[in-house]
């Protein structure tokens, strides 16, 4: 009796792995049609599905929330207007996040094997562009993000044709960055910090290399993004420093870096965060806190109904706004016919023009070769009461 | 020589190294107790620091606390410990106790599930986000300086008192208290101890409570000094503490105070003067782990293990 029960025992066993094998073969076959979805065609119905990749959650989500609200909002104001509806297919990256990329890297996989996906908005971070590439161009996607300013992410090559930016590259923020410290702040002492992620010490090499080329005194360090105790290495910041240039993606970490400053005795010490840091949370410092961020035209009236709406002044996720622009407008083309591929999205996507007064970036969007939008001015803000007001 | 640099980084070493020696005295406890390493300890440590965080929402937030700034510190202090003794003392009577008579690999085991447990539960109740003290408008941050070279704040002077202040309430329970001799005869022997009627129960779940207790006094002060805490924060935590319990001598109080400000000190100062210290200050902490377990096994205040052989 005991042997039978051992052998109906085994012979379930064997029946549930055989039903799991049989199961990642079909899983197979996916991956597989996966791998054609660059060409099928997908019927565009009225509903047409966008990924929408940001830190929802993590200690990015003060600034992926405001992308979010902003994708959002575009979202609801297409829907409003046109016969044809979009949603979108939300992927949490968690930014900055101990899991490093790995839940982007998740996220574009899902958004890869999800058919009825045409293109994809997002996501944040240049890591997150780099970790994801491989999913997303080999699933054929086109996708498009409102904040990664890495100037290699469009150089390298490696993602020309699928990936673009409404954001200018890192190489035309540090211009803007530099030649304030210099021209206008007249600062001759500078220590840069960056938080060795892609975004941070490109965007560090970039700033150090023309601020020396310009005669001034740079020292330079590096923190992990995990890092909160900043006290040691605030200590090692000669206390002749004019000016530390934060060029990181958290703003928690940018307010803790500040507090620990001021806790320190550095009160007086200017901060300069870059686009990472425009967030309340860095501005809230006080008045001797700058930064660098996108283009965004404040007067645009779709600017003071986002404010209306979510009671903020947040503007990190307008070019995000932008970005599901671009992609709904690529997808609304190629679904002229009733169907799409992705690589007609793609290459719609590339043909984006997008006017001055239709644009919520103050300048057309229109794309080079590389990806890059083909205008591309950076603005400096400087904290007034806790709010950053444009001052160059 | 640059004083301030030096001086600046011996608050701050002298800062994380209070806050390292107090998750260092609770792996040292339960060792000393049970030759049980707590893994779950550096977790217990973010549940205090979370405690303290939602006791200052509770009581309006550090922007218009109901009582005064330091007053709303204190409450914080209290509460979290409490909770996080109780946590401490749950954790030992579902997870620990359970396998007490176990080969010592299953209940090593049970520790870590308990600190992935904790972990996860904190990802899931309170997610990744970052959460902020706020301390600047809560109690007003003040620097003091000493000449041109020397500065520290009044939370950091706040640090390194409570956490003196605490090893010394420690050590007097030990070595005053009834409670204290029960736990230095179950170290000693637990056997003969519950032979001469001693509850080791009770005065296991004591020690819990204490360590736990101890534990959540750390997590709050991280949160006070460097403003932010999270889900993950006990992890590296968790692995610092009870490096400074083996480097000062797992087993003995004032081993792992001393640890702590040793692996406090390391920090800082490889911060301050070694290459790519900002960066890689743990790869200095823990090759003084390696080259204490070289040097001297059994820690700097610990004792050998005589075995009968």
């Amino acid at each position: 009796m005991k042997k039978v029960v051992v052998a109906a025992c085994l012979a379930a066993v064997v029946a549930v792995l055989a039903t799991a094998a049989w199961g990642s073969t079909g899983g197979a076959s996916k991956v597989a049609s996966a791998s054609n979805a660059d060409t099928a065609l997908v019927k565009c119905g009225k509903t047409r599905s966008i990924g929408l990749m940001a830190p929802f959650t993590g200690p990015a989500a003060s600034i992926g929330i405001n992308q979010v609200h902003w994708a959002n909002f575009y979202k609801t104001n297409y829907n409003k207007t046109h016969k044809s509806k979009i949603k979108f297919v939300n992927e949490d990256t968690q930014l900055g996040s101990a899991n490093g990329t790995a839940e982007a890297v998740k996220g574009a996989q899902a958004l890869g094997s999800n058919s009825a996906v045409l293109g994809v908005v997002g996501p944040a971070g240049s890591n997150e562009v780099k970790a994801t590439t491989g999913a997303l161009k080999g699933a054929g996607l086109g996708w498009v993000s409102g904040s990664a300013t890495n100037t290699q992410i469009t150089l390298d090559g490696t993602r020309k044709g699928f990936f673009f930016r409404t954001v200018p590259p890192d190489s035309s923020q540090s211009k803007s960055v530099s030649g304030y410290i210099t021209a206008t702040l007249k600062v001759k002492r500078v220590y840069i910090i960056d938080d060795q992620e892609a975004y941070s010490t490109g965007l560090a090499d970039e700033v150090q290399a023309q601020l020396k080329a310009k005669g001034v005194t740079v020292g330079r360090d590096g923190v992990s993004q995990q890092q909160s105790d900043f006290t040691s290495l605030i200590n090692k910041i000669p206390r002749n420093t004019q000016l530390v240039y934060l060029p990181w993606q958290l703003p928690p970490k940018g307010q803790a870096f500040g507090q620990q400053m001021k806790s320190q005795g550095r009160a007086g010490t200017k901060l300069m965060g870059s686009d990472g840091l425009f967030d309340p949370l860095f501005a809230g410092l006080g008045n001797n806190v700058y930064d660098s961020f996108f283009p965004v035209n404040p007067s645009d009236k779709r600017v003071a109904a986002f404010k209306a709406i979510h009671k903020g002044t947040e503007l990190f996720g307008a070019p995000s706004y932008v970005a599901a622009q671009v992609v709904t407008g690529a997808i609304d083309r190629a679904c002229k016919n009733g169907t799409a591929s992705r690589a007609e999205v793609r290459a719609q996507i590339k043909k984006t023009n997008i006017s001055v007064a239709a644009s919520l970036l103050g300048l057309p969007v229109a794309f080079n070769k590389n990806g890059d939008m083909v205008k591309k001015p950076f603005g400096i803000y400087h904290s007034v009461k806790g709010v950053f007001v444009r001052v160059a | 020589m640059n004083w301030s640099l030096f001086f600046g980084e011996l608050v701050s070493g002298l800062t994380l190294g209070s806050i390292y020696a107090l998750i260092a005295l609770g792996y040292t406890m339960v060792y000393g107790i049970l030759k049980l390493l707590n893994f779950a300890h550096g977790d217990v440590y973010m549940v205090g620091a979370f405690v303290g965080f939602f006791v200052l929402q509770w009581l309006g937030g550090a922007l218009s606390p109901a009582v005064t700034g330091w007053l709303v510190v204190a409450i914080m202090f209290a509460v979290a410990m409490l909770a996080c003794g109780l946590l401490g003392v749950g954790i030992e009577r579902f997870a620990y106790r359970p396998l007490r008579n176990a080969p010592r690999i299953a209940p090593l085991i049970s520790a870590l599930g308990v600190s992935i447990f904790l972990q996860n539960s904190a990802l899931l109740l309170w997610g990744p986000q970052f959460r902020s003290y706020d301390t600047f408008d809560l109690v007003g941050v003040k620097s003091y300086h000493i000449g041109n070279n020397f500065f520290i704040s009044n939370i950091q002077i706040l640090t390194i008192a409570v956490s003196i202040g605490l090893t010394i309430a420690l050590a007097l329970v030990v070595s005053r208290t009834r409670t204290g001799k029960a736990m230095r005869a179950t170290s000693f022997d637990r056997d003969a101890a519950e032979m001469m009627g001693i509850s080791i129960d009770r005065v296991i779940s004591f020690t819990f409570f204490l360590g736990s207790a101890l534990a959540a006094a750390g997590g709050v002060m991280f949160g006070l000094v460097f403003g932010q805490i999270f889900s993950l924060m006990g992890f590296t935590a968790g692995l610092k503490g009870f490096t400074a319990a083996v480097v000062g001598g797992i087993g003995s109080i004032p081993g792992a105070v001393l640890g702590g400000f040793l692996i406090g000190l390391t920090e800082a100062f490889a911060t301050g003067y070694l290459p790519g210290g900002s960066v890689y200050a743990n790869l200095y902490v823990f090759a003084l782990l390696i080259g204490m377990f070289l040097i001297r096994p059994s820690g700097l205040l610990g004792s050998p293990v005589i075995q009968k052989v």
